[in-house]
């Protein structure tokens, strides 16, 4: 169930590629984990650097950022998430099952 | 300190679409507020946590780099965090879409 699962994710980001070098063309990269078990699907960072960042932000940082959204109001969704630092910009966007991170 | 938070307070109020600022100082106390008190404590406790948390995964992932600002896009409404040293203030607005 898992393979087929992720061979499905992979047909997925085949047919994305030409939306993911548009994005690599204005950002310094970006990052795409699947919801389900946190694991990485695709980046075009090094894989500490992807790892890490779905470590910190997807995993950690993005569920309590949605559960404050909730407790805020019930019938609330968090739809986009920018954490603006001093050297760049993380841009989150939560899908159902997968979360894209582009990193400006 | 109290007159620049009455010019911050006048500034933010002024955009179009701004429907609450709170000013939080750095224990999460609110120190001014446009929205009723319930839903500013509310907004208080659950926002600075948050912004405590980033500051924290941002120094995780590069420990020379630090927390600017946050903004939560959700259905309704846009949470904007701006953490500075002596304050911590929350703009929400409803952008247009």
């Amino acid at each position: 169930m898992s393979k087929i699962y992720l061979k499905a994710m992979e047909d997925v980001v085949q047919r994305n590629t030409d939306n993911t070098n548009r994005i690599t063309e204005q950002a310094q990269g970006f990052v795409v984990s699947e919801n389900a078990g946190d694991s990485l699907l695709h980046t075009s960072f090094d894989l500490t650097t992807a790892q890490s960042i779905v470590k910190h932000l997807h995993a950690s940082f993005l569920k309590l950022a949605q559960s404050c959204v909730r407790d805020l109001d019930t019938d609330d969704k968090l739809c986009f998430l920018r954490v603006k630092t001093r050297k760049h910009e993380f841009l989150v966007s939560p899908e159902e099952a997968f979360t894209v991170t582009v990193v400006l | 300190m109290s007159a620049e938070i009455e010019d911050l307070l006048k500034r933010y109020q002024n955009y179009p679409n701004v429907s609450g600022i709170i000013i939080l100082d750095p224990f999460a106390i609110p120190i001014k507020t446009t929205m009723e008190y319930t839903l500013t404590v509310h907004y208080a406790a659950l926002i600075s946590t948050l912004t405590y948390k980033a500051a924290k995964m941002i120094t995780n992932l590069d420990a020379s780099n630090e927390l600017v600002t946050i903004r939560l896009r959700t259905k309704v409404h846009e949470v904007i965090v701006l953490p500075s040293e002596n304050y911590i203030i929350i703009v929400v607005q409803n952008p247009g879409t």
